[in-house]
């Protein structure tokens, strides 16, 4: 690969090889996977339940660890970090949006969002300001105060993608972003979440089973026996 | 139903961790109790078997004055009245080998079945030695046990040491109980014949007193006899006097008792909160099986089984640990009793059943008693429903004012309860256990309110993670505030017991200064100094003023009184601390009017005020003295009066004296005259020979020791709080776990999560501590102004030491923290990818 192709790739995955012990049997998830996505490209990343969809957004944030192979996020390579750095790096550069939103019970709307801010030393006003915006922004501007189990699925899916883009991360990991939602509320929630990734320029890896999803974004991966295929 | 209580158990099984604290909880609490009261009662039970043996099958015993019964008393009984079952004792005390022996000279003929030990028949059959007891010089009988711990043989010459004068005794034989087995009665028991102890004790011609055997029901016998006695003679039940003995102690292994309830309490919040929250974790799995069709009652009986297993379990354990514990308490418990009140020779815990079976059904009742709300809840679980964690926060939040009412309205309850309880102790007990449950269920709200006011402080501090720790504390209290309830609950009881304790050994420590005004004291160990020799010493050179003083028992029917006859030169009387009173008036009716100061405890225990009169039995008939003052006093004898010498010989024949207090002239050094004091005594008597700072030393050093079993017992009812708080930190983390991983995920380091986790803990401990110093300081003031002046009657005033108030605030932030230590390691650990994996 050029270094031009190698600048313009934000996520660039190598000989990626993940297995998990049973027992005294292996189940290899992911085996010598490779992948490159280029800076504000959506990706989405198809395959039935336990293909390792999942495995494969935990190995790229730095949640996982691989057996072997290598992550390189905006040209720095994730899985040579340490646990500690791989952790500072996943506050600065990714956000999440997982299927049961993982919103944390005991904050509030806002503070959800504001939590990623202070983690990454935004202070006031300046929090203050993007967490409105950002709410704003996914139509909770009155909801800031509320608790999130008190929340709609899809409302609370809107915080989470507000959460996960409030720093401007470079990456966003969406796992099942729709899963727990209906179909209308799916549209709604896709439409926020790719105006929201495409308007800040960011790139997005989307694990998904849904056609519909994967309708929305630049290019389409199979996850088949460990590794990625083009989609069919 | 085996297939349902898999499905419920099976949850417990598989996170066997949260039963620990529960079980911990039951076992420390019954421990504690279990121990308490087998080291009261063992303690209590010797006290008694060494009185069953002194006393024997004598229903009744005619007792004298301070000095005995004249033997001739014995004789015009038997042989002028002609009464039969009486037997003449002369008892005293004697050591050998730095043991203290109950010496009890005895009439082998007449005997017959008073102590069937020292019967001639036993003696005869066991030893054939019956002439030797009778006749050989020094000849004394003592179980094998004894003579073991003497390190003696049958038939060796030893040396003891009676009235500080060192004597010659002969092993005459052994004692045993009638199958000849050892006889735990006899054990610290020196028998001779009464000639011998009457020589030896300085009391020849002297009894102290007759055993008498009267047939039950034969009222006409007892009148017969009273009216053949002296007018220094009385006739009282050999029951009653154990009994007025053991009460002594009453007081203080009440205490002892309330104590132990301290830690049964502390673990019954320790069981509320470990089962309240295995029944949170499966709300989930209730819902299903409602759903199923399990009804209500049959979910109530499966959370109810599992709690009565734990309890079993736990009170079991609780038991078997309560015995061992028990046999270090009983250390602490019987050398207080040695200190204080009397000889009790006990080393070994008897584990009585009851005791036992006690404390197992405390342990039970008390699980099944903390249950019950979980239980309740658990079978309100609707079908299907598992309640999102921010609903039950939200409950709780909603039930914290209530809960806080609630315990206003106890701590009332308790005000109510003191003001209508008069004297009584129980009820004193109660309604400061009350108050203190009533005030640490308003914890948890003041804690709520705190937090939400002190997190911007907590992100000042430590950032987000500083935030999350502050704001999280309000935010989990559905978890967190039975712990902090127990934990504040363990660390005002250290405030209040430190403060009480502190204003205490204040009130102590100047009484004891105040009243010690001479600079060396002369006595003898468990006996009187020889008169002569008295007059003697207060004639030597260097020898400004002197004081003396005897303590003396009165007895009669209605019970004992501990008379301190003191001979004071007059600028010392000064010395006794007067509740207003106009000392030179009292001094002069002291010493010249023949009136008696009360002590607080007695004035408090009698009724009796300046002005009153208190009847004694003198040695001609019972008078009433006037009582011209009330003095402060810290003794433990509760029923103490103080007498003018002068007073004490118009009424008593009793030259006696206790104990010498020497005031030096002014350039005398205290060595040079204890030189001269030994050098006078030599081969008289061995004189025990103390200056002022000594005894002052000693006093504080019995006063510290007297606590120490008090400080075991709270150390112990803070262990079972920092268990609780670990579980309750370890189950708030293993809650919040995917709560945690979400962090993990948003970019949280592990270190951060740690110190989250750890600042959590911490701060919770700091809440605790400032919360628990105003209840403390409470509790202290009940202790001081209300428990002691029911237990013993002393006047105290309340002194807070700030330092003790810092320690009891480090203490529960130490706690805290040390609590959050493993929950924070796991937290750190914990794999973010698992833990994030969908349900």
């Amino acid at each position: 690969m050029s270094s031009a192709e190698r600048s313009a790739c934000a996520v660039e995955i190598e000989a990626l090889t993940r297995s998990y012990r049973e027992g005294s049997e292996r189940h290899v998830v992911l085996e010598a996977l490779d992948l490159r996505v280029a800076r504000g490209e959506i990706v989405a990343i198809r395959g039935r339940s336990g293909s390792g969809k999942s495995t494969l957004l935990n190995l790229v944030s730095g949640i996982d660890a691989p057996d072997a192979g290598r992550v390189v996020i905006e040209g720095t390579a994730v899985t040579a970090l340490s646990e500690r750095r791989r952790t500072l790096f996943r506050r600065r550069h990714i956000g999440f949006v997982y299927q049961s939103f993982n919103l944390i019970p005991t904050l509030t709307v806002a503070d959800n969002v504001r939590l990623v801010l202070e983690l990454n030393g935004f202070g006031d006003p300046e929090a203050g300001r993007r967490v409105a915006d950002l709410l704003a922004a996914v139509g909770l501007a009155e909801r800031g105060r509320s608790w999130p189990e008190l929340l709609s699925g899809g409302e609370q899916q809107r915080v989470a993608i507000a959460r996960a883009l409030a720093h401007r991360p470079a990456l966003v990991l969406a796992d099942e972003p729709t899963g727990n939602l209906d179909d209308r509320t799916t549209g709604e929630v896709l439409a926020l979440l790719d105006a929201l990734v495409r308007h800040t320029g960011g790139t997005m890896l989307v694990a998904t089973h849904s056609a519909r999803v994967a309708a929305h974004c630049d290019r389409v991966l199979e996850l088949r026996d460990g590794r990625l295929v083009p989609s069919a | 139903m085996a297939i349902l209580a898999r499905a419920s158990f099976g949850w417990l099984l598989r996170h066997p961790w949260q039963l620990v604290p529960a079980l911990a909880g039951v076992c420390i609490g019954v421990a504690v109790m279990v121990a308490v009261d087998l080291a009261v009662d063992s303690a209590g039970r010797a006290f008694e078997l060494s009185m069953d043996a002194v006393n024997g099958q004598a229903t009744h015993q005619v007792v004298g004055g301070p000095a005995g019964l004249d033997e001739d008393l014995y004789v015009e009984l038997r042989v002028a009245q002609g009464l039969q079952d009486l037997a003449p004792v002369v008892e005293g005390f004697a050591s050998a080998d730095n043991v203290t022996l109950t010496l009890l000279g005895v009439d082998p003929l007449a005997e017959g079945e008073f102590r069937d030990y020292a019967s001639p028949d036993s003696v005869a059959q066991a030893f054939g030695r019956l002439r030797q007891l009778l006749t050989g010089p020094g000849a004394v009988l003592l179980s094998a046990r004894t003579a073991a711990t003497l390190g003696v043989a049958d038939g060796e010459t030893f040396t003891i040491v009676v009235n500080g004068r060192e004597l010659a005794a002969r092993v005459a034989g052994f004692v045993s109980d009638d199958a000849g087995e050892a006889d735990p009665r006899l054990d610290g028991l020196l028998i001779t014949d009464i000639a011998t102890a009457q020589e030896w004790l300085d009391r020849r011609g002297r009894l102290s007193r007759i055993d008498v055997r009267l047939a039950a029901g034969d009222a006409g016998a007892r009148e017969r006899l009273a009216a053949a006695l002296p007018p220094d003679a009385r006739l009282i039940e050999a029951a009653g006097r154990t009994r007025s003995m053991a009460d002594m102690t009453h007081a203080f292994t009440t205490n002892l008792t309330a104590m132990s309830l301290l830690a049964m309490l502390v673990g019954v919040f320790l069981i509320y909160n470990s089962i309240g929250f295995a029944v949170l974790q499966r709300r989930s799995i209730f819902g299903t099986l409602r759903a199923l069709g399990v009804t209500r009652r049959g979910l109530l009986g499966l959370v109810l089984g599992e709690a009565a297993v734990l309890g079993v379990i736990g009170a079991a354990a609780g038991v078997a640990a309560g015995v061992a514990l028990g046999e270090r308490l009983l250390a602490l418990v019987a050398r207080t009793i040695n200190d204080l009140y009397f000889v009790v020779n006990v080393t070994a815990v008897t584990a009585d059943p009851v005791s036992l079976a006690k404390g197992f059904a405390a342990g039970v009742a008390a699980t099944l008693l903390a249950a019950a709300l979980p239980v309740a809840e658990a079978a309100a679980v609707p079908p299907r429903l598992a309640m999102a964690r921010a609903a039950l926060e939200a409950r709780a939040r909603r039930m914290l004012p209530w809960l806080a009412v609630g315990g206003l309205v106890a701590a009332a309850l308790a005000g109510l309860l003191l003001e209508l309880s008069g004297r009584s102790l129980p009820a004193g007990l109660a309604a400061l256990f009350l108050l203190v449950i009533g005030l640490a269920l308003c914890i948890p709200y003041a804690v709520r309110w705190i937090a939400y006011f002190a997190t911007p402080l907590g992100a000042l501090a430590g950032g987000p993670a500083g935030r999350l720790a502050v704001a999280g504390i309000g935010a989990s209290l559905s978890r967190t505030a039975v712990a902090i309830v127990a934990l504040a609950v363990a660390i005002s009881a250290t405030v209040g017991v430190s403060v009480m304790i502190d204003s205490f050994r204040g009130a102590v420590r100047e009484w004891v200064e105040n009243t010690l005004r001479s600079d060396v004291y002369v006595g003898v160990d468990r006996g009187s100094l020889d008169p002569a020799l008295v007059r003697e010493l207060v004639q030597l050179p260097g020898i400004a003023a002197w004081s003396t003083s005897r303590n003396v028992t009165l007895e009669t029917s209605a019970g004992r009184t501990g008379l301190t006859v003191l001979h004071l030169p007059p600028d010392s009387f000064a010395g006794i601390a007067l509740r207003d009173a106009d000392t030179a008036a009292v001094q002069q009716a002291f010493e010249d009017d023949g009136a008696v100061l009360a002590s607080d405890s007695y004035a408090w225990r009698h009724g009796v005020a300046p002005g009153d009169s208190v009847p004694l039995p003198t040695a001609n008939g019972v008078r009433r003295f006037q009582v011209a003052a009330i003095y402060q006093s810290y003794d433990s004898d509760l029923d103490s009066l103080l007498m003018s010498r002068r007073t004490y010989e118009i009424f008593w024949d009793d030259p006696t004296i206790d104990s010498l207090g020497l005031r030096l002239a002014p350039g005398v050094s205290v060595a040079a005259i204890v030189d001269e004091l030994r050098r006078a005594s030599a081969g008289r008597q061995a004189l025990l020979v103390r200056s002022n700072r000594e005894i002052r030393d000693r006093s504080m050093e019995i006063f510290e020791r007297t606590f120490v079993i008090t400080d075991v017992l709270y150390w112990l009812a803070l262990g079972v709080a920092i268990v609780g708080m670990l579980a309750a930190l370890l189950a708030l983390q293993l809650e919040r776990a995917r709560e945690l991983a979400i962090l993990r995920a948003l970019g949280v380091t592990p270190g951060e999560l740690a110190a989250m986790v750890i600042g959590q803990g911490g701060c919770i401990g700091l809440l605790c501590g400032l919360a628990a110093l105003p209840l403390g300081l409470l509790m202290a003031s009940l202790l001081v102004e209300v428990i002691n002046r029911r237990a013993f009657g002393w006047v105290l005033d309340l002194s807070v030491e700030p330092r003790a108030l810092g320690v009891a605030v480090a203490l529960a932030l130490a706690a805290a923290i040390v609590a959050a230590l493993y929950p924070a390691r796991r937290a750190a650990r914990a794999s973010p990818a698992l833990a994030m994996r969908e349900d």
